[in-house]
């Protein structure tokens, strides 16, 4: 509207028509310019190590001979591996139980907050907020003092309510260890991130619903929740992600109670250790093509889904 | 839907003679009339009750790990494994334990560096960050060059990348290009932040109105000065969400500086303290423990404090409450 508009008649038009498209274009090379920054930074450190990873997956270093091109064998040995995918299977259990109780307790508060039914709302919101500013460093390293087997104040209080010597970080409790961290670091976050959803579904639609004597677990379910989806999706997407790449807390842990966390315990952690530790680069970075394909297969799944809910149309 | 989910926190924060009080009270009082009253709902008095009874029970989950901290900072050692770990004990040893962080422990490191340390990657890092996803939202969502749309999305698809296919790499390369030991490193990897574009694009198309944009170019003014005088004031809320979210990410960071730091000298917080506690149990020196404990302590003040100054910033909901469109 504010744009130079010719206002003459239609002889001028077709002369004004090439500068307007020139200055279009002169405006659109500033808009290159503008995104030209992070586009370098973006290809130093994001798009020139991919590529590296993919390159150097295709070769094999020997002790005898260097390092020679091996064409896919890495891929063959990564996807025939059992220590690779009993880590995949691990991080795909530890999402598909931590995500949604976590997102369910969230929704809870956030549903709770939105509709002022909890008293205090506003300081609760802020205390929930506080793990978000712990490093996950940090709070694997507080809940392993906590967990710990010979001296943590859980075993203590266990056995207060009847459960002896129960170890948390032993190998059958660690993963729900693990998945009760994470829900600790994240509910909080992803709360705040519902309630703010939930805070724009308009009032007047609640109102509606209110008058026409709807129940409130009708109105948060049939009224709310639909209209707060798209949010859970993403959440959901974000979540996976992080899930399938969980390498913190078990490295961390694995300092209170060794031998639980085995090399290959998570993908990532496998990866760390084949080519830190082991010096077997060209495996690793494989292996992290293979995790970068297992997540986006995820996601595409996840993406389709979506679209099959009529979503994002 | 979208627009109110995005609303700035501080968009009638430009009134300029409103002081803090006065602007507290205003939100309060905006916030009590976005709620509708509890009993327009047909709720029990009892149900607010076992609401706030859960909301206690939460809270007290989230805080019993922080309380710990706080009560075993002032203990010694001995007395972190020997008594009850949610009250104080004999001899009080804060400021014993505190003064240890000044030191070097074992030839590990010295915990004071690392704060430092930490607190320049995430600064360079997280104001870097800011910068180069302000300007890349800003062309994103302002302009439409060529592969613009398609640069965009290759931008969001690189959230699926896990970070051991970037992280590796860039070692093996950066031990050829003599960045292993390096702040920059540590600092230049940190200037990515695409989920930084995506909110800024987000947040300007919100705020920073096309016609104001036009209006100014028919005036004469250059894009770059459009970009400083007209757009970069209307995206401070967002620009301060971004922010508080890279200097957050770098903070947290343990991948990176874990594989391209071998001089304990330049370790963030979070590798020297991954390396305190794998040395605590390994070889057993005894007064590791106390330290870890006062080291996290020190570690999440600072970035509790942050957040609670901040809080509209993040209370505002701008992080992803983009996602309606």
């Amino acid at each position: 509207m504010s744009a130079p508009a010719p206002t003459r008649p239609a002889r001028d038009e077709s002369r004004s028509r090439p500068r307007h498209s020139a200055w279009v274009r002169r405006r659109d090379r500033a808009g290159l310019a503008f995104v030209s920054p992070f586009l370098v930074a973006f290809g130093l450190f994001m798009i020139v190590p991919l590529g590296y990873a993919i390159y150097d997956s295709l070769f094999t270093s020997r002790i005898i001979g260097g390092t020679v091109f091996s064409g896919l064998s890495n891929y063959t040995q990564i996807l025939t591996s059992g220590m690779f995918w009993s880590g995949v299977i691990r991080v795909v259990i530890f999402g598909a139980i931590q995500i949604p109780v976590m997102l369910a307790i969230a929704f809870f508060f956030a549903t709770a907050f939105d509709l002022g039914v909890a008293k205090f709302g506003k300081a609760f919101r802020t205390i929930f907020f506080i793990p978000f500013a712990v490093p996950v460093v940090v709070s694997a390293l507080m809940w392993g003092f906590l967990f710990e087997p010979s001296y943590g104040p859980f075993v203590h209080l266990a056995s207060v309510f009847g459960f002896h010597n129960v170890d948390f970080l032993s190998n059958t409790l660690m993963l729900p260890s693990i998945i009760t961290i994470a829900i600790w670091e994240w509910t909080g976050y992803n709360s705040i991130i519902l309630y703010t959803a939930l805070k724009s579904v308009p009032r007047d639609i609640v109102e509606a619903a209110i008058l026409d004597d709807t129940p409130l677990w009708k109105i948060i379910v049939k009224v709310k929740l639909p209209l707060v989806r798209p949010a859970i999706v993403l959440l959901i997407f974000l979540n996976t992600i992080g899930a399938l790449q969980l390498f913190v807390e078990p490295l961390i842990l694995n300092n209170y109670s060794a031998g639980v966390i085995t090399l290959n315990w998570t993908p990532v952690l496998y990866i760390y250790n084949t080519s830190i530790n082991d010096a077997q680069y060209n495996l690793g970075a494989a292996m992290a093509v293979v995790l970068g394909l297992v997540i986006v297969a995820i996601s595409i799944t996840s993406l389709l889904f979506r679209r099959s809910k009529g979503e994002f149309s | 839907m979208t627009a109110s989910t995005l609303v700035p926190p501080d968009a009638a924060g430009a009134r300029p003679a409103e002081s803090r009080r006065q602007r507290r009270k205003r939100e309060e009082l905006e916030e009590r009339d976005a709620v509708i009253p509890v009993e327009l709902y047909g709720l029990k008095r009892g149900t607010v009750t076992v609401l706030t009874t859960c909301c206690v029970l939460f809270a007290i989950f989230t805080l019993v790990p922080i309380a710990w901290i706080i009560f075993n900072s002032t203990k010694t050692q001995a007395n972190i494994f020997g008594t009850f770990g949610f009250w104080f004990a004999r001899p009080f040893e804060f400021f014993h334990n505190f003064r240890m962080l000044f030191e070097n422990v074992d030839d590990d490191g010295t915990y004071i560096d690392w704060f430092g340390n930490t607190a320049l990657y995430a600064v360079l890092g997280g104001v870097g960050a800011t910068a180069l996803s302000a300007f890349a939202g800003y062309g994103f969502a302002r302009f439409e060059f060529r592969g613009s749309k398609v640069l965009f999305y290759i931008i969001i698809g690189s959230l699926l990348v896990p970070i051991g296919a970037i992280t590796l790499p860039l070692y093996l390369v950066y031990s050829k290009a003599h960045l292993i030991n390096s702040i920059w490193g540590m600092i230049l990897p940190s200037l990515v932040a695409p989920v930084g574009v995506y909110l800024m694009r987000t947040y300007i198309r919100l705020s920073v109105p096309r016609e104001l944009v036009d209006a100014a170019r028919i005036d004469g003014a250059s894009e770059i000065r459009i970009f400083f005088r007209v757009a970069l004031p209307l995206m401070v809320p967002g620009l301060m969400t971004v922010l508080l979210l890279s200097v957050v990410g770098v903070w947290n960071n343990y991948f990176l500086p874990l594989i391209i730091f071998s001089n304990n000298n330049l370790f963030p917080l979070t590798v020297g303290m991954g390396l305190w506690s794998q040395h605590a149990t390994t070889s057993g020196d005894q007064n590791l423990y106390p330290l870890i404990v006062m080291g996290g302590l020190v570690t999440i003040a600072p970035l509790i404090i942050l957040f609670l100054i901040l809080q509209r910033y993040w209370r505002g909901g701008l992080l992803l409450g983009s996602i309606a469109n």
